[in-house]
C-alpha cells in the first residue's frame, strides 16, 4: 500500500533546498551592486557619462516615478508597454493554443499550415514593424501586432507536441467510457497537455517582452524602450539605465508569476519540476 | 438492463449459460494491417462466443494477435471482417457497454481516483446524488476509501488497478474487457489483485472477457480457456473449467495445490509452448 507523502514534510524540504540558492543569488546581486557604486562613486574609474552611478541612476528612477517625462510618469510608460504586452501575448497565447491543437488532431489541416507557419516563424519579430507601423501606424496595436509575432509560434509549436503526445490508451480509455471527442479533450488531452502548453506560454512571454521592447526602442512615443531610446537621444544615461532595470525586474517577476500559475493549476503535476 | 449486472447469488447461472443469445459473440473477425510496404495478417478468422455471467480468459504466445482480438472487441479498432454482436445486435462504436481495463491502467492523471472512477458517469449526465452514491459504493468495494483524493501518480500499482476496475465497473458493462490487467504488477500484488477479481465475478456474476499471457491465471480464473496459436493468431483449443473448481475459492497459491489444476495448467501450457518453440 502506498504511504502518500505528508505534505508539510515535503513542502520544509523544497523551502531549505531553494533558500540556499536564494542566498547566493542575493549576495552576488549584492557584490555587483557594490562593484558598479565602487567603479563609479568611489574611485571613479568610469566618467559618468559612460557609466552613471547607481546613486544617480536610483534617483533617476525616482524622479521618473513623480515627475512626467514625454507625458508620463514611469509608471504610465510601464502601464503602456505591459498593456501592449498583454494585448499581443493573450492573443498569441489564444490562437497558438488552438492552432496547436487542430494542428495536432487534424493531419489534413497539418499538411496545409505547417509550410506557411515553417517560413512565417524563421522571419524575426523585428522586421515586421515597418509592416506593423503601415498597417496600424504607430499606435498600441502596431507593438501588440509585433509581440502577437514573437508570442504565437512558441505557443503553437509546444501545445501540438502536448498534444500530440498523450498516450492513446487514455483517449481510448475515455472512448471507452463513453466520453464524446470535446470531453476527451477538455478531460484528458488538454490537461496531459498542460505542463508542454505551459512551456510554450513561458517562452511566449518572454519573447513577447523581449520584442515589445525592441519594437518600443525603433517606434512609438510611449513606454519602457521609447525612454531608453529618448535617453540615447538627449544623452541621459541614467535614464536608459533606468529602463534597462526596469524592464529586467518586469520580465523576471513575469516568468515568476507563470511559473506559480503552473504550480496552482496543475496540482497533480507539483513535483515535476 | 442495469439490474442483470449486479445482481448477487447464483440461481440464475444455469439459465443464462443455456440461453441462446451469447452476451458477446466475435462472428468471423480477421485483421489486417497493412502499410504501404506491406501487409500483416494479424488475425485469422475468428469465432467466439462469451456467455452471460461466463468468465472467458485468452492466453497465446506474446504477439499472438490477443491484444487485437481485444481491441477489436472494444470497439477501439475495425476489423478486416466480421463483427461484434452484444445480446446480438452489432455492438457499434466504443463505450461504456463494454468497458475496458488496460494493462497501463490508463487512468487520468490530472483526475482524483473519485473524478477517475466517476468519469463515466459524469460523462453519461448521471445526476450528482446517484453518483457520489456510486462512487463511494465502489471506494468501499475496492478498499480505496482512503485514496479518494488522491491522485494516480501517488498510489502503487496495485492501487491504481484496482481504480481502473472501479472505473471499469461503476458504469455497469455489459461484458468487462481485461488486456493483461496484472502484467504490470509485481508478483505478491498481481495474486492479491487475481483473487480479488475472482471473488468480484462470483459476487457480480458479470460478464469478462479476459486476455493473459500467464497460463496460471488463465486456468485459475476461468469458465473457460481459448488458446491461441502464434500469429497470424486463431483460436486453437477452447478448454472449459468445471464449474465446482475447488479453487475458485482460494487464491491462485492453493490452486497450485491441486492435481486437477496442475494437469490443466500443464494441457494448457503444452499446447502454448508449441507455439512459442515451432517456426
Amino acid at each position: 500500500m502506498t504511504q502518500i507523502k505528508s505534505a508539510s514534510s515535503t513542502r520544509n524540504r523544497s523551502v531549505r533546498v531553494a533558500s540556499q540558492p536564494f542566498v547566493y543569488g542575493a549576495v552576488t546581486l549584492l557584490c555587483v551592486l557594490a562593484a558598479w557604486f565602487l567603479a563609479t562613486d568611489v574611485l571613479h574609474l568610469v566618467g559618468s557619462s559612460f557609466l552613471p552611478s547607481p546613486v544617480t541612476v536610483i534617483a533617476t528612477l525616482f524622479g521618473l516615478t513623480v515627475q512626467p517625462f514625454a507625458g508620463a510618469t514611469l509608471m504610465g510608460h510601464l502601464g503602456l508597454s505591459l498593456a501592449r504586452w498583454a494585448l499581443g501575448v493573450g492573443a498569441g497565447i489564444l490562437l497558438g493554443v488552438l492552432l496547436g491543437i487542430v494542428l495536432a488532431w487534424l493531419p489534413p489541416v497539418r499538411a496545409a499550415v505547417t509550410p506557411i507557419f515553417e517560413v512565417l516563424r524563421y522571419i524575426p519579430p523585428f522586421a515586421w514593424v515597418p509592416i506593423a507601423v503601415l498597417w496600424l501606424g504607430a499606435s498600441m496595436s502596431a507593438q501588440a501586432l509585433v509581440v502577437f509575432i514573437a508570442a504565437f509560434p512558441p505557443c503553437v509549436i509546444n501545445t501540438q507536441l502536448g498534444v500530440s503526445t498523450v498516450d492513446p490508451i487514455l483517449t481510448n480509455a475515455a472512448r471507452t467510457l463513453g466520453a464524446p471527442p470535446m470531453t476527451i479533450l477538455r478531460r484528458v488531452v488538454v490537461p496531459v497537455a498542460a505542463p508542454s502548453i505551459f512551456t510554450g506560454a513561458r517562452i511566449a512571454v518572454s519573447n513577447g517582452w523581449m520584442a515589445l521592447v525592441g519594437a518600443e526602442l525603433i517606434v512609438g512615443k510611449e513606454g519602457l524602450g521609447f525612454l531608453i531610446a529618448q535617453g540615447q537621444f538627449n544623452g541621459d544615461v541614467a535614464m536608459i539605465f533606468v529602463g534597462i532595470i526596469v524592464i529586467g525586474i518586469v520580465g523576471t517577476l513575469i516568468d515568476f508569476l507563470i511559473a506559480r500559475a503552473e504550480v496552482w493549476t496543475l496540482p497533480w503535476k507539483t513535483d515535476s519540476k | 438492463m442495469n439490474t442483470t449486472v449486479i445482481k448477487t447469488g447464483a440461481p440464475m447461472r444455469e439459465a443464462d449459460m443455456n440461453d441462446a443469445t451469447p452476451k458477446m459473440e466475435i462472428r468471423g473477425v480477421s485483421k489486417t494491417y497493412t502499410t504501404r510496404k506491406s501487409e500483416t495478417y494479424a488475425l485469422e478468422t475468428t469465432d467466439l462466443s462469451i456467455g452471460t455471467g461466463e468468465f472467458v480468459t485468452i492466453v497465446g504466445p506474446s504477439g499472438c494477435g490477443k491484444s487485437t482480438l481485444m481491441m477489436i472487441a472494444a470497439g477501439l479498432e475495425e476489423p478486416s471482417t466480421g463483427e461484434i454482436l452484444v445480446d446480438g445486435s452489432p455492438a457499434g462504436p466504443a463505450g461504456p457497454k463494454r468497458s475496458v481495463v488496460f494493462q497501463r491502467f490508463a487512468l487520468f492523471p490530472s483526475e482524483t481516483v473519485a473524478q477517475n472512477i466517476g468519469f463515466g458517469l459524469s460523462v453519461a449526465h448521471v445526476s450528482k446524488v446517484e453518483r457520489t452514491e456510486r462512487i463511494e459504493e465502489q471506494l468501499t468495494l475496492m478498499g480505496l476509501e482512503q485514496f479518494r483524493n488522491s491522485y494516480p501518480k501517488e498510489l502503487s500499482g496495485g492501487m491504481q488497478q484496482r481504480v481502473a476496475i472501479a472505473r471499469a465497473l461503476i458504469v455497469r458493462p455489459e461484458i468487462l474487457l481485461m488486456d493483461e490487467p496484472f502484467a504490470a504488477l509485481d508478483a505478491q500484488t498481481r495474486t492479491v489483485m487475481q483473487e480479488e477479481v475472482s471473488r468480484l465475478h462470483r459476487r457480480m456474476q458479470s460478464t469478462v472477457f479476459f486476455i493473459t499471457h500467464s497460463v496460471e491465471e488463465a486456468v485459475y480464473l476461468a469458465d473457460r480457456v481459448v488458446v491461441m496459436s502464434k500469429r497470424p493468431g486463431r483460436i486453437k483449443k477452447e478448454i472449459s473449467i468445471p464449474h465446482d473448481a475447488p479453487w475458485r475459492t482460494g487464491d491462485i497459491e492453493d490452486a497450485m495445490t491441486y492435481g486437477d489444476f496442475n494437469e490443466l495448467r500443464k494441457e494448457i501450457w503444452d499446447l502454448v509452448r508449441e507455439e512459442i518453440t515451432t517456426h
